[in-house]
């Protein structure tokens, strides 16, 4: 199911040439520019493997590349993130059905030495916080070279169709996916050398240098080497725990939006949605958009979490919101059909009589993100646990340097926030490496300066607060 | 509250203290305690490739390994604790030049005539036992059925349970910082939770082994040096049975671990050096030599890297003995990358050592001295 109308997006005009893969056998119609899942998915194919232990159907959960709930065989090669691979004419691809077997391939691949990219600073993720970072180091003088996992720019911001909040030089009144196009310009435009559907798999010494392993679109290998690397690898969706949360059609928040805003496919035809922060609420205005009905909000807390204007403007539409209600249990056969949800009492529990069941093909969860956090642990630098900041995250100083000296860290990777934090960290953190690295001169220092104001500003109401403890106790001094 | 009084102390909790402790048990010796700095298998143990093999050139290894692979297979049901299981599922050298072949083949001889089942195969029957294999350039392999491997984290987890079950005292997050000597003898240890008085003291240190010889005097030549492995995800359990070993492709080893994924790793190391860092041309150099003794592990991705040390000897054989400077003191440390499928023979002969000053084990082979004497041994082969 594709959309072919959108209030927002003209997706008839976004979509590249029409291919065809063949899954298991059987053509399947796509187009040049889409992932794998996700034309699977237009196609009405929920299932992507069994799991090897459970022998469970898996399907989608993510869709940017970071649970491997996606993996199947591609061309022969077992266990791809379809979520961020992108069709190929004539691509085959095939269900897993638990562990695969090697293939019987005896040629011994020919080895070339890996490609090696030199620059002063090496940024991990071209989200809002590595586009800006990216964009104030090349304006100060570094020399920069990015990657992104993803085949897109933009990282969160490329599935926001919502106009943001906060102050106008943040892009305030402008439309997330528009503000991912200006970063993105502007840093190539400033010069950032920019490598797409390419994961950073590593970060090691290299003499007095670092190097950043990387594999570009699954097979090619690449070493970034620099002074400074910029993680900027933003954050991945929380799961909760319930009776079949692993049914194909349980999906992640930033999933669904993936889905139907990024790629114009429709995610399902009935969703209940589970949390009812910002992304929950924001996430029931773009289903509608987009043609899809919108059951109910469920949310444990008393209060609905998501500002007031989001919350009204759903309501209007008739999304019922039950507070103090909960997820029970998934049910149907390798997909979601229903979800039966229940009230619960002040110790947690699900009040018996109160369940309540709902024909849906869609469970989304919008329960919080969690920093990624793995190629700075991965790196070795201090790692703490601060629950404001939703996980575990690494500590750092008032520049973003971690532990590790020449490694900093900016935007969600940091703490789970906002785009406008991210960008505000991105630069900080550009700013910081360059200077760093030598190329940037004391007015770096002035405008870091007036960076920090701003972030401290833009913290400072009663929704910053959490955030303001949480950096007290991450902060190196 | 730890006891201010022991009979035996042994410092490390690694697979050395611990089998020893074990071994010292069954012989009817009850106050013993374990002192470990971290927590336990921390050191190297928890690090290995979790290789077993009797494919040694020399009678005493190979004596000592047989024994070990007989105790280690009935090790799971002795301490109760069947999830524990040596894999037999050989070891397998292949070979690629006639260089290689007359090394192996004299080996094999010498193996046999001790009771090993080694034999030289060749590339089609290595082919079968590994159907993956590039046996394009392979002339022969050196294949041992009853070699195998064994999971480090069970066999600690298992003896650790034993052995506090039957009141050995295991005190983790214990550093020894020294040794007390009076008269020439043993009169106790010095831990960061306090003094314990005790007559007989085990270093099973391994790599840090050196550091607690040096206060007291005595030196034997053991220093850390980094060696890594890696794992990749899993696939089809049963298509890399064996520890499949290539010395031309950088000293490559590697077999599949019982969820799937395969542990391994090749020669290069570090060193001496403190430093456990995992560094890029290790993961490098393993991605190209193991493609080229498996094709379609191209195909796999290497899902985690680490660092640990071999505590190495020139020798690359063990320090294993009696400190003859100090009454009451003992070594079993620089296993230099065998420690892991050594673990019980060291065990058995240590513990004889220490309860009847002898053993019918060939320990002779890792006597401390030997390195001033200048009698050094023939270099073991150090991989797992
Ligand atoms: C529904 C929803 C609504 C939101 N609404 C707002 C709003 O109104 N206002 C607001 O300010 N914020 C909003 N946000 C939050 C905002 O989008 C995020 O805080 C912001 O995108 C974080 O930026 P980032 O650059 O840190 O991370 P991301 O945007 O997540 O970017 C990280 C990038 O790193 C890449 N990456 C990760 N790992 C690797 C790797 N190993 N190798 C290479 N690349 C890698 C990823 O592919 C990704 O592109 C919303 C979020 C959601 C989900
Ligand atoms: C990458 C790699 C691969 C390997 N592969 C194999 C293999 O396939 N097969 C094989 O047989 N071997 C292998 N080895 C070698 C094997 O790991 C070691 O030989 C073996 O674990 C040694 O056991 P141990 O108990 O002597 O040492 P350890 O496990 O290091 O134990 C010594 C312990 O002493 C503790 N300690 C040190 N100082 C003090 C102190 N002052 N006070 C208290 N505690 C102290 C340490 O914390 C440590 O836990 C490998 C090693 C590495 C690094
Ligand atoms: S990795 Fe593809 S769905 Fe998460």
């Amino acid at each position: 199911m594709r959309i072919e109308e959108h209030p927002v997006i003209d997706f008839t005009r976004r979509r590249g040439k029409k291919v065809t893969i063949y899954f298991e056998g059987k053509p399947i119609e796509a187009y040049e520019g889409e992932p794998i899942a996700e034309a699977l998915h237009a196609a009405g194919i929920r299932v992507m493997n069994y799991a090897p232990k459970t022998g469970r159907a898996r399907g989608l959960f993510c869709a940017i590349g970071k649970c491997s709930s996606c993996l199947m065989k591609v061309n022969g090669i077992p266990n791809v993130r379809t979520c961020i691979t992108l069709v190929e004419d004539g691509m085959k691809v095939e269900r897993q059905r638990g562990l695969e077997p090697l293939p019987r391939d005896y040629r011994p691949p020919k080895w070339k030495e890996a490609k090696r990219v030199e620059a002063d600073i090496i940024i991990i993720g071209g989200g809002p916080a590595g586009l800006m970072a990216g964009a104030k180091a090349a304006e100060h003088g570094a020399k920069v070279a990015l990657m992104d996992e993803n085949p897109i720019l933009g990282g969160q911001l490329v599935k926001q169709t919502h106009k943001f909040f906060g102050k106008r030089e943040q892009f305030a009144g402008v439309r997330g996916i528009k503000i991912a196009e200006i970063l993105e310009k502007d840093a190539r435009e400033k010069g950032v050398d920019i490598y797409l559907e390419t994961s950073a798999i590593g970060i090691f010494q290299d003499g007095d240098r670092k190097l950043v392993a990387a594999v570009r679109k699954n097979k090619e290998l690449i070493e970034f080497v620099g002074k400074a690397v910029i993680v900027a690898t933003g954050a991945m969706e929380k799961m909760i725990p319930f009776e079949n949360n692993d049914l194909p059609g349980v999906y992640g928040a930033g999933a669904i939006q993936t889905l139907m805003n990024t790629y114009g496919i429709k995610p399902g035809k009935r969703v209940l949605i589970v949390g009812a922060g910002n992304v929950g609420v924001i996430l029931a205005y773009q289903l509608i958009q987009a043609g899809v009905d919108v059951i109910a909000v469920v949310e444990a807390m008393p209060k609905v979490g998501a500002y007031f204007v989001h919350a009204a403007k759903i309501r209007r539409l008739g999304v019922p919101i039950y507070t103090r209600h909960t997820i029970l249990r998934a049910e149907g056969k390798e997909k979601v059909e229903r979800a039966v949800i229940a009230e619960i009492d002040d110790r947690w529990q699900p009040i018996p009589g109160t369940e309540k069941t709902y024909d849906v093909d869609i469970i989304a969860l919008a329960v919080g993100l969690r920093p990624s956090i793995e190629l700075l642990h991965q790196a070795g630098a201090q790692i703490v646990y601060v629950r404001e900041l939703s996980g575990y995250v690494v500590r750092h100083d008032d520049r973003l340097e971690t532990t590790v000296r020449g490694i900093f860290v900016a935007g969600d990777s940091s703490g789970i926030e906002e785009a406008t934090t991210a960008m505000l960290e991105g630069k900080l953190a550009g700013l910081a490496a360059a200077l760093f690295v030598g190329a940037a001169d004391l007015r770096a220092i002035d405008e870091m300066k007036k960076v920090r104001q701003d972030i401290e500003e833009f913290r400072s109401g009663p929704f910053g607060e959490r955030i303001r403890i949480g950096e007290e106790k991450v902060m190196i001094r | 509250m730890m006891k201010n009084k022991v009979d035996v102390a042994i410092i490390g909790g690694g697979i050395i203290g611990l089998y020893t402790a074990y071994e010292l048990h069954k012989r009817g010796v009850d106050n013993i305690a374990i002192y470990e700095k971290n927590y336990l298998g921390s050191g190297s143990t928890f690090r290995c490739g979790t290789g077993i093999r009797q494919q040694f050139g020399d009678e005493a290894n190979i004596r000592m390994m047989k024994r070990a692979v007989e105790k280690w297979t009935g090790l799971g049901e002795e301490i109760n604790f069947p999830k524990f299981k040596m894999a037999q599922t050989g070891y397998l050298f292949l070979l690629y030049d006639e260089d290689e072949m007359s090394r192996f083949k004299k080996n094999v001889e010498l193996q046999n005539s001790l009771g090993v089942p080694s034999r030289i195969i060749s590339p089609e029957e290595a082919q079968e036992i590994v159907p993956t294999l590039d046996t394009s350039e392979v002339i022969g392999a050196s294949w041992n059925p009853t070699d195998g491997k064994a999971n480090p984290f069970l066999a600690v987890h298992g003896l650790a349970r034993y052995l506090r079950e039957n009141g050995v005292e295991i005190n983790e997050y214990t550093e020894v910082r020294d040794v007390i000597v009076k008269g020439g003898a043993v009169d106790g240890i010095k831990t960061s939770r306090g003094e314990v008085k005790a007559e007989i003291v085990l270093n099973a240190a391994n790599a840090w082994a050196k550091i607690i010889n040096e206060k007291l005097g005595v030196n034997f030549p053991i220093e850390p040096y980094k060696h890594q492995g890696i794992v990749s995800e899993p696939f089809k359990k049963g298509e890399i049975k064996p520890m499949v070993i290539s010395f031309r492709h950088g000293g490559a080893y590697l077999t599949q671990k019982a969820n799937g994924g395969i542990i391994g790793g090749i020669a290069l190391k570090y060193g001496p050096t403190w430093d456990l860092t995992p560094t890029y041309d290790f993961l490098r150099e393993v991605a190209k030599n193991f493609t080229r003794i498996i094709p379609a592990l191209k195909y796999i991705t290497i899902i985690r890297q680490w660092a640990g040390y071999y505590a190495e000897t020139p020798d690359h054989n063990a320090v294993i003995g009696k400190v003859k400077e100090i009454d009451g003191y003992y070594i079993s440390a620089g296993f230099s990358g065998h420690g892991f499928m050594l673990a019980p023979a060291a065990a058995e002969g240590m513990a004889d050592l220490i309860t009847k000053g002898s053993t019918s084990l060939p320990l002779d082979f890792y006597d401390p001295y030997r390195f001033e004497r200048g009698e050094l041994r023939e270099q073991a082969v150090q991989m797992g």
